[in-house]
């Protein structure tokens, strides 16, 4: 009996202290590799010595977190990513967002546990993890080990200082690509080439007659393919309203994208877009077009899913977004052959006077790479990111392989053979799984559209002829009907637009604690919710309700708000231009 | 329910160990009846450890709520603000709507999530063939394990205007002459999430009434039977009776749970035309609080949920020990 009770009791010690231990493996398990790499690296040292010239290229893996969503991320299991790793050594063990992306949640997280990845896409939410003191100053590192870096910004190396107090380097601006002068428009308003072709490629300018071209066709055509036509629909889910919805709003009156806010190109002064007097006219017109019942009913409450599921089925005939925000649902239409359903671009103002500013120049200023304080190995790094910079690593990440994604013909020009090109315009997602062409392109530095690399062809795969060849038949129709040769023929262009001397606002880092984000976070609920009330308003109602919103975003503290990021603009000119205030 | 099983098994176990209480018992007390009772002392051991480890150590954290918290700075650095977080969240006109939603939603959710699950669990024991019984409870918890998200869209494709089947329905029985876009008018919102709720949850939680009414001796039914009772009667007068105690018990703790209903649910229907209808506390916490990196004010609004769940629960519980002599602690 005795015997049988120390038995019981040891088992469940044993049992217990499993349980504990189990909980610390991974610890163990950690220790061990930590010992291990320096014990093989002592045994190679003949081989990894003069790494430091030449590549080093022993296995490593990064820990990478990407605040966009990825669906066709393959583990580097694709061809580009395998030929990365075969170059490198380099392995991403990469996470990205979910759904409809962002990652603030889990960057706050992050911020809030120190449990960071090496290497981090963080979007909008990088000064959370600067101000926790978990983002390293690149400035060092890419002055001693990343010349490409440095070729490929050039002069503007002053733009990537994070701001006139703290002038380090947090993150290099890796998701747009430098000189960049696009062939193509993918934004403005959206009509599809079925409705072009049959009423005659009318006249697409001012909303008028945007709206005119929805109501006849819609008139012709109640229904399609048996389900009912819609004229026109947005996506207002979450911060996709700000794409379809309240965005268009200064894009249709001449003003260029600042995220929510309007900043006088004169004196800086920022104000919330909606407060401009000619906005309010926009709305006015998105309310006519909704009680006229062209505007889809169900615009403010469907989900991101629904919506592309619409835009998929072909029925809706209009949309007011950015490419990238539908190619889902445009991708599935390619897909299924229905190509006179997909998309052509427009233009669009609210009347003659005002010009689409979609192409005024920023300069460099992006989201990009920033490296976090758990990174073991910054140097080693920053040296992957500059052999990815290097015009052997940028033609990898646009074009793929040579012999397999493109060919270099007798005149030492890059060329895609037919196959590829028409996988990579009909059937995107499988392709990107496959060839990985499009899924690290913001893993390092690159030149944009239109700039060529020493061999003389274009370092991205998007040039005139390329893009003309990647249009459907449809597409090439409806631009013939207009007499252009892509969308962008239809734009006002970069050359008549100074390039902005404050960038691209909405990437400028706001302080992330004191009252700054609390205002700015009330504010987004009432716009979020009063804008789509407004649309939504009988017509004799609206000014009223808009007039009541913008009193409301003023009581919640807009003017405060306003003052701040007015401050934070002027010094961000100072610090890019030297201009004193 | 589990939890209940185990300690009437532990009483039950007690009784047989000792059923003749020595008179040495007295004096020593606690420490006799832990040596008496050890094997159920260790084996219980691990689980007081976890309950610790994962309930009562994260509660110093709270002292964030006290501190104007900032990430990756150690304790003795932040900086101290006393009650303001607390202040400023009392004073924030949106807590109140959210308190207001919050409540609202947890209570229809009570009464409903508590009828209409009895109300199953009681008729469906009544059903005769055994095979058609166990179809219908099977079938009727499944969606238990249907994730919000999916329930979400189910429910959005339900209660569409384009083909939803609620509209057709309606329609097609000449109740409503124009569609009514459900999911865009804050008046439904509360309603629509309990119907959801009561689609997910009911077969699951007759469950544990099913269960209950199983441990109901037969021979009541029989005698009964014998006294002339219909079946009705019965049910009134055997079946709720007998599974009255499991009502109590949870009845209790789920009024402790009143505040904090999460927000899964509310954050998968909720749209930018309702938010003034959906946003719960847990939402606000999440979009005030974390979003935002306020990470102590958040902390503040889930001390505030915890403490008053905390009041909740001793309250029911007074209260029903008052009233039915039945409770739980």
């Amino acid at each position: 009996m005795k015997s049988k009770g120390i038995k019981t009791a040891f088992t469940l010690m044993l049992l217990s202290s499993m349980l504990i231990a189990g909980c610390g493996g991974n610890n163990n398990a950690a220790n061990n590799t930590a010992d291990n790499t320096p014990a093989n690296t002592g045994n190679n040292t003949e081989t990894n010595q003069p790494a430091d010239d030449a590549m080093d290229t022993s296995p490593f893996t990064i820990s990478f977190f990407g605040a966009d969503a990825s669906p066709n991320w393959n583990n580097m299991q694709d061809d580009v990513g395998k030929a990365i790793t075969e170059k490198t050594g380099v392995t991403l063990e990469a996470e990205y967002d979910v759904g409809s992306g962002g990652g603030d949640q889990k960057i706050a997280m992050m911020a809030a546990s120190g449990d960071v990845p090496d290497l981090i896409f963080a979007k909008g939410s990088l000064s959370t993890l600067v101000d926790a003191g978990l983002i390293i100053d690149m400035t060092e590192l890419i002055d001693k080990y990343a010349p490409n870096l440095k070729k490929v910004y050039g002069e503007n190396m002053n733009r990537l200082k994070y701001s006139l107090d703290d002038q380090s380097i947090y993150q290099i601006p890796t998701n747009m690509g430098v000189g960049q002068s696009s062939f193509d428009a993918t934004g403005g308003f959206e009509i599809q080439h079925r409705v072009l072709k049959e009423l005659g490629y009318p006249e697409v300018k001012t909303l008028a007659d945007y709206e005119k071209v929805l109501k006849d066709y819609v008139a012709l055509h109640p229904e399609t393919d048996g389900q009912p036509t819609i004229p026109l629909t947005l996506n207002a889910d979450d911060w996709k309203i700000m794409i379809t919805v309240t965005n268009p709003a200064f894009i249709t009156t001449g003003a260029p994208d600042d995220g929510e806010y309007y900043v006088d190109p004169e004196t800086y002064e920022a104000q919330l877009h909606y407060k401009r007097p000619v906005e309010k006219e926009y709305f006015r017109w998105l309310n006519g077009m909704y009680n006229q019942g062209l505007l889809d009913k169900d615009t403010f409450v469907q989900k991101d899913d629904q919506y592309k599921a619409k835009v998929a089925s072909g029925r809706v005939l209009g949309l007011i977004s950015q490419e990238w925000e539908y190619q889902d649902g445009e991708n599935a239409l390619k897909a299924a052959g229905k190509d006179e359903y997909t998309y052509a671009h427009f233009p669009v103002t609210l009347s003659d006077e005002y010009k689409d500013h979609s192409f005024m120049q920023t300069g460099i200023d992006g989201y990009g790479l920033a490296i976090t304080t758990a990174a073991k190995d910054p140097v080693r790094i920053i040296k992957w990111l500059d052999w990815m910079s290097s015009d052997e690593g940028q033609i990898l990440r646009t074009w793929g392989i040579e012999g397999k994604h493109y060919t270099v013909d007798a005149d030492g020009k890059r060329v895609v053979p037919a196959e590829i090109q028409d996988r990579k315009a009909n059937d995107v997602a499988n392709f990107q799984k496959e060839t990985g062409i499009g899924q690290y392109l913001i893993f390092g530095a690159r030149y944009g559209d239109g700039v060529k690399d020493p061999t003389g062809n274009y370092y991205t795969t998007s040039f005139p002829e390329e893009i003309v060849a990647a249009y459907s038949d449809a597409e090439k129709e409806s631009l013939a009907g207009y007499g252009a040769t892509t969308w962008k023929d239809l734009f006002p262009k970069e050359d008549e637009f100074p390039v902005k001397e404050t960038g691209a606002l909405y990437n400028l880092p706001v302080p992330t604690d004191g009252q700054y984000q609390v205002i700015f976070k009330k504010t987004q609920d009432i716009i979020r919710k009063r804008i789509p009330e407004a649309i939504l308003s009988k017509p004799g109602d609206f000014d009223k309700v808009y007039d009541a919103f913008l009193a409301e975003l003023d009581k919640a503290g807009a003017q405060d708000m306003e003052k701040e990021f007015t401050e934070l603009v002027k010094k961000r000119v100072s610090l890019w231009t030297g201009k004193e205030f | 329910m589990i939890v209940k099983a185990l300690t009437e098994n532990g009483v039950t176990a007690n009784e047989s160990v000792t059923p003749h209480p020595p008179a040495k018992r007295k004096r020593s007390g606690f420490w006799s009846s832990v040596l008496q009772q050890k094997y159920l002392y260790l084996m219980s051991l691990p689980f007081v450890i976890w309950v610790f480890i994962f309930s009562y150590v994260p509660v110093w954290g709270w002292l964030m709520a006290f501190q104007k918290y900032k990430p990756a700075k150690s304790f003795s650095e932040q900086e101290w603000v006393g009650l303001a977080n607390f202040k400023e969240l009392f004073q924030d006109e949106r807590f109140y709507l959210v308190l207001r939603n919050t409540l609202a939603m947890s209570i229809l959710g009570l009464i409903v999530g508590f009828v209409v699950p009895i109300l199953f669990a009681v008729l469906l024991n009544e059903l005769r063939g055994s095979i058609f019984k166990r179809t219908v409870q099977t079938v009727s918890y499944l969606p238990h394990f249907v994730s919000w998200v999916v329930v979400g869209g189910i429910v959005y494709k339900t209660l569409s205007i384009d083909g939803g089947i609620v509209n057709d329905l309606l329609i097609w029985m000449n109740v409503i002459d124009e569609p009514i876009q459900f999911m865009a008018q804050g008046k439904y919102f509360w309603g629509v999430v309990t119907a959801a709720d009561i689609w997910k949850e009911t077969g699951w939680n007759a469950i544990i009434y099913l269960a209950a009414i199983t441990g109901i001796d037969k021979e009541l039914y029989e005698a009964a039977k014998v006294d002339g009772a219909g079946r009705i009667k019965q049910m009134f007068n055997i079946t709720l009776p007998g599974i009255r105690s499991t009502i109590m018990v949870l009845l209790i703790m789920n009024i402790g749970h009143l505040i904090g209903i999460g927000f899964e649910k509310q954050f998968q229907l909720q749209n930018n035309l309702v938010t003034d209808y959906s946003e719960v506390l847990d939402l606000y916490a999440l979009k005030y609080g974390i979003q935002i990196s306020r990470f102590s004010y958040g902390t503040a609004i889930s001390m505030f949920t915890s403490v008053v769940s905390v009041i909740l629960l001793f309250t029911a519980n007074g209260v029903m020990k008052k009233l039915t002599k039945e409770s739980i602690m």
